[in-house]
């Protein structure tokens, strides 16, 4: 009960990581098929209705509903910490924004028990995605559940933007932060201005599916192009939402595990900020083949070949950063070293992308599938395990076993490498994406055969670290305040996991790597800046759960038609609305001094 | 958690930010209206759009009405006038006061609202409805959002007018009052888009 | 109101608590512009363009004042405020360009 009525910044990044990790079971279950499926040329595993459903389902849960939400779970466990913080602005919304994200989840994927599943791509283009095309109610699961599962976002993005503009403890200038608190203000800076446009076109096709509008439906002058745009508008920074967090990870893991200083550290953050602006002007790239014209493509050519500046900063300065320092290879780090090689070849294929005219080869071929897995899942993934690792001690008190760490590194790497380095050649050889067998002879066979044993390795991988989590879970909760013993920042300065208010007192930042500078001068806890008192906490609460549930049965409601059902639903989230600005909050207080400690 | 914000139990000059719950809430808000920005921009980009695409129904110079625009346009203006006396009246502590300019608020905004309800019923006797072609879909969302954006605006002041007399003007009352007042002027922000756009554009052809 | 001191005798900031002049300028200005914006259209005989660009200005001179006037936005201590709209304004211009040039061929 308490886990449902929860506010509390540290419980929600707990329960944002076990439902993430749940959904990225899913999703590689899901990868696992497709794969199978791929192992031979003319194979019939699966057919071509649920291949489609198996790719869209794939794109989906692991973009929206496995990477956000463990990257929500790294955000939540670690930011009010670097920043000297009780927990975030506004805790009842972060609540929301997790119990949203969750019921928008099962949403989708109750389209697998219903049998109705999306299977117009993660993308879900139209016309495929319109009714005349897809008249089963397969797409609304998509449309209903990622606009249920979009709200949680994006309040999770106004919720840690406010708390980095006015949480940060005193003497925490904004170039005191730490760089993942940097990635993550960035990151949410993008949430807030990309998913207005995705829940746009998500309503607009919704009226178009349920509704008979015309957005999109050519024969009443609707335009399948703007789909596209407005699509893309949010989807292109969306992978940069998705991607600079797990920069912001490797700097601080690099920077720990090299015990030294962060190589440049205002061009880090100047790069971040760059990335973000360029992220939202060059969106066209995903529609290099439809038709804009040479003058667009060009502009969004340079643009996207731009980002690779302010990128490849960022790459040297982890390795001017690794330079000269006192490397420790721990599975952090492992993951955090990896990340950089594997990272620079999906980018650099990315630059090739880029270029218009040899997109037109490119587009719609595994060469695409493989760029964009080798910077979400050799990056993204690479840093959420990096992190994961990193910071496991603090959010749970105990260390995860080093042996089976580096076991889930290199059967993961390895396995990763297996499964889309020979991607690129079969795309180059013309393999095409989405298509749901090939025929023999045609050079794709034997590369097809060792991606899905990487697939295959990839997924041991994964169940090692499972074994991992469990096999440690045993063991007690003893994990030292700074366990690492190289910690830099504030989240290290108090015990592992921390108590409910995080901070006895908050603390006093004189500088860029606060604790460790401290710790340099000798003293073994940081300078509290207000004395110790009372602390005033949010009360747990059980609308954010109900309002949740309130959307989710007025999403069942649109989708069939049944509009009292879709009544009711909106009913309950409003009702839980009204009383959350009726009986106000008064909290109530914690006195550390009165606490016993085991 | 919170500062305290006043001396001797007297209301502090801005009660809206003497506390930071409230300073959290007044920049959690504005940042939520930078995302409304882009929200209603992409309706706006659409409807530019496709505004042409009329097929066979009425087009917008067929349509609208301009002295109906015009009047909804003062409506909406002036009751944005009187959430600005409203906050005024907040300021200088002056409950009553600040009741009435939100009432004001409220019937002006519930004016709008049955004037908008009356056009949009007049166009689907007309032959523009939501499913008469990609101008008329576009239009029903685009105007159709903001009036849902003034119908949940009215809903909420009318809920904070309630509270005020119950709890009265409180640091922690004051707060919501302020936001519900920055979300009326941006909602009045976001007319001032319509009707140029979609009315007067519209009319021009 | 407050007096100059509390009852511990401390000094207190008096606070300039403005009158309603400024708003009612602004309300009276966007009326004003309102109405050049409806007269332009109904004068019927200008010129299509012409009319669009005074449509536009007159639109974003509004704008401007009830931002400036009604939202605060003048005032200090709305730095973030003023980047989150700008930002938002910035990526619809973009979005603007992306409908007028970039969708029918």
């Amino acid at each position: 009960m308490d886990w449902l009525t929860t506010v509390d910044h540290k419980k929600i990044g707990i329960l944002y990581l076990l439902a993430g990790f749940i959904f990225f079971i899913i999703g590689g279950l899901e990868a696992i098929l497709i794969r199978i499926q791929l192992i031979k040329p003319n194979n019939h595993f699966v057919g071509a209705d649920t291949f489609n459903e198996l790719i869209t389902m794939h794109g989906t849960t692991m973009i929206f509903l496995a990477a956000m939400p463990m990257l929500f779970a790294l955000m939540n466990a670690v930011v009010p910490l670097q920043i000297g913080a009780r927990d975030v602005a506004f805790p009842f919304v972060n609540a929301l924004g997790f119990w949203t994200f969750f019921f928008g989840g099962v949403l989708l994927n109750i389209s697998w028990f219903v049998g109705d599943v999306p299977d117009a791509g993660w993308t879900s283009y139209v016309p495929l995605a319109g009714t005349t095309f897809n008249g089963t109610h397969g797409v609304d699961y998509y449309v209903i559940g990622l606009q249920i599962a979009g709200i949680g976002t994006l309040l999770g993005g106004i919720n840690f933007m406010a708390t980095i503009i006015n949480m940060r403890a005193p003497g925490m200038s904004f170039m005191r932060m730490p760089l993942f608190t940097w990635a993550v203000f960035v990151t949410s800076i993008l949430i807030v201005f990309a998913f207005p446009a995705l829940t746009v076109g998500l309503v607009a096709l919704m009226f178009d599916r349920l509704f008979q509008a015309n957005f999109f439906e050519i024969g009443a002058g609707g335009n399948e192009v703007l789909w596209e745009h407005i699509f893309w508008i949010f989807g292109h920074p969306e992978v940069y939402i998705l991607i600079l967090p797990a920069f912001g990870v490797i700097s601080e893991v690099v920077s720990t595990f090299s015990r030294k200083r962060l190589f440049g550290y205002s061009s880090m953050v100047f790069a971040l900020v760059l990335i973000a602006f360029l992220g939202f002007m060059v969106w066209a790239h995903h529609m290099f083949t439809t038709g804009l014209g040479p003058v667009a493509n060009a502009l969004f050519s340079i643009g996207t070949m731009l980002i690779a500046v302010p990128t490849g900063v960022k790459i040297f300065n982890w390795l001017f950063t690794m330079w000269g320092g006192s490397i420790r290879f721990t599975t952090a780090s492992l993951f955090g070293i990896g990340f950089i090689p594997t990272f620079v070849l999906g980018g650099v294929t990315g630059v090739m992308l880029a270029s218009a005219p040899a997109d037109y080869q490119y587009h719609d071929t595994y060469f695409v599938v493989a760029h964009f897995h080798y910077v979400i899942v050799g990056g993204l993934i690479m840093g959420i395990f990096a992190g994961l690792h990193y910071w496991w001690p603090k959010m749970f008190g105990r260390m995860l076993n080093e042996r089976l760490g580096q076991l889930t590194f290199w059967t993961f790497f390895t396995g990763f490498h297996l499964t889309f380095f020979v991607q690129h050649f079969l795309g180059l050889l013309g393999m095409p994406r989405r298509v749901w067998t090939y025929l023999p002879n045609q050079g794709f066979d034997t590369m097809n055969l060792v991606s899905t044993i990487g697939a295959f390795l990839m997924g041991v991988g994964t169940i090692v670290f499972v074994i991992n989590v469990i096999v440690t879970w045993a063991k007690p909760r003893n994990a030292a305040d700074d366990p690492w013993e190289d910690g830099r920042s504030l989240e290290w300065s108090i015990p592992s996991p921390p108590p409910e208010y995080n901070f006895k007192q908050l603390p006093l930042v004189r500088g860029l790597d606060a604790w460790w500078k401290e710790k340099r001068e000798g003293h073994t806890e940081m300078t509290p800046a207000e004395p110790a008192g009372p602390i005033h906490m949010p009360s747990p609460s059980i609308l954010p759960f109900i309002m949740s549930v309130g959307l989710f049965i007025a999403g069942f409601g649109f989708m069939y038609h049944t509009y009292w059902l879709a009544g009711l639903g909106v009913l309950i989230t409003f009702a839980c609305m009204f009383l959350r600005s009726v009986f106000d909050d008064p909290g109530f207080h914690i006195d550390p001094k009165e606490e016993v400690h085991a | 958690m919170s500062a305290h914000g006043h001396a001797e139990g007297q209301l502090p000059h801005e009660p809206e930010k003497a506390t930071l719950e409230g300073r959290n809430k007044i920049l959690g808000f504005w940042i939520f209206l930078g995302a409304e920005v882009v929200l209603f921009g992409t309706l706006f980009s659409a409807f530019i759009a496709l505004r042409h695409q009329v097929l066979d129904g009425p087009s917008a110079s067929e349509l609208f009405e301009l002295p109906t625009v015009f009047a909804a346009t003062m409506i909406l203006l002036t009751s944005s006038l009187m959430s600005v006396f409203a906050v005024q009246a907040m300021h200088r502590h002056q409950v009553k006061s600040m009741i009435g300019w939100l009432v004001l608020t409220v019937l002006l905004g519930l004016a709008f609202l049955v004037l908008e309800i009356v056009e949009f019923n007049t166009y689907v006797s007309e032959g523009h409805r939501m499913n008469t072609s990609a101008f008329s879909s576009s239009f029903y969302t685009l105007v159709g959002f903001h009036g849902g954006h003034v119908a949940f605006g009215v809903l909420w002041i009318s809920l904070l007018i309630a509270q005020i007399f119950k709890k009265g003007l409180t640091v922690v009352t004051a707060p919501k009052i302020y936001l519900s007042a920055i979300y009326w002027h941006f909602i009045d922000v976001v007319w001032v888009f319509i009707f140029t756009v979609v009315y007067l554009m519209g009319k021009v052809g | 109101m407050s007096g100059n001191h509390s009852a511990s005798g401390e000094e207190v900031r008096r606070h300039k608590v403005e009158g309603p002049q400024k708003h009612i300028v602004a309300f009276i200005l966007s009326l004003a512009l309102t109405i050049i914006a409806f007269a332009a259209v109904a004068a019927g005989d200008i010129n299509t363009t012409f009319t669009y660009i005074i449509l536009v200005l007159m639109a974003i001179i509004q704008v401007f004042v009830q931002l400036a006037f009604w939202m605060h936005m003048k005032d200090r201590g709305h730095m973030f405020p003023i980047i989150c709209i700008i930002a938002g304004v910035f990526i619809v211009f973009m979005m603007v360009i992306m409908a007028v040039y970039w969708l029918w061929w």
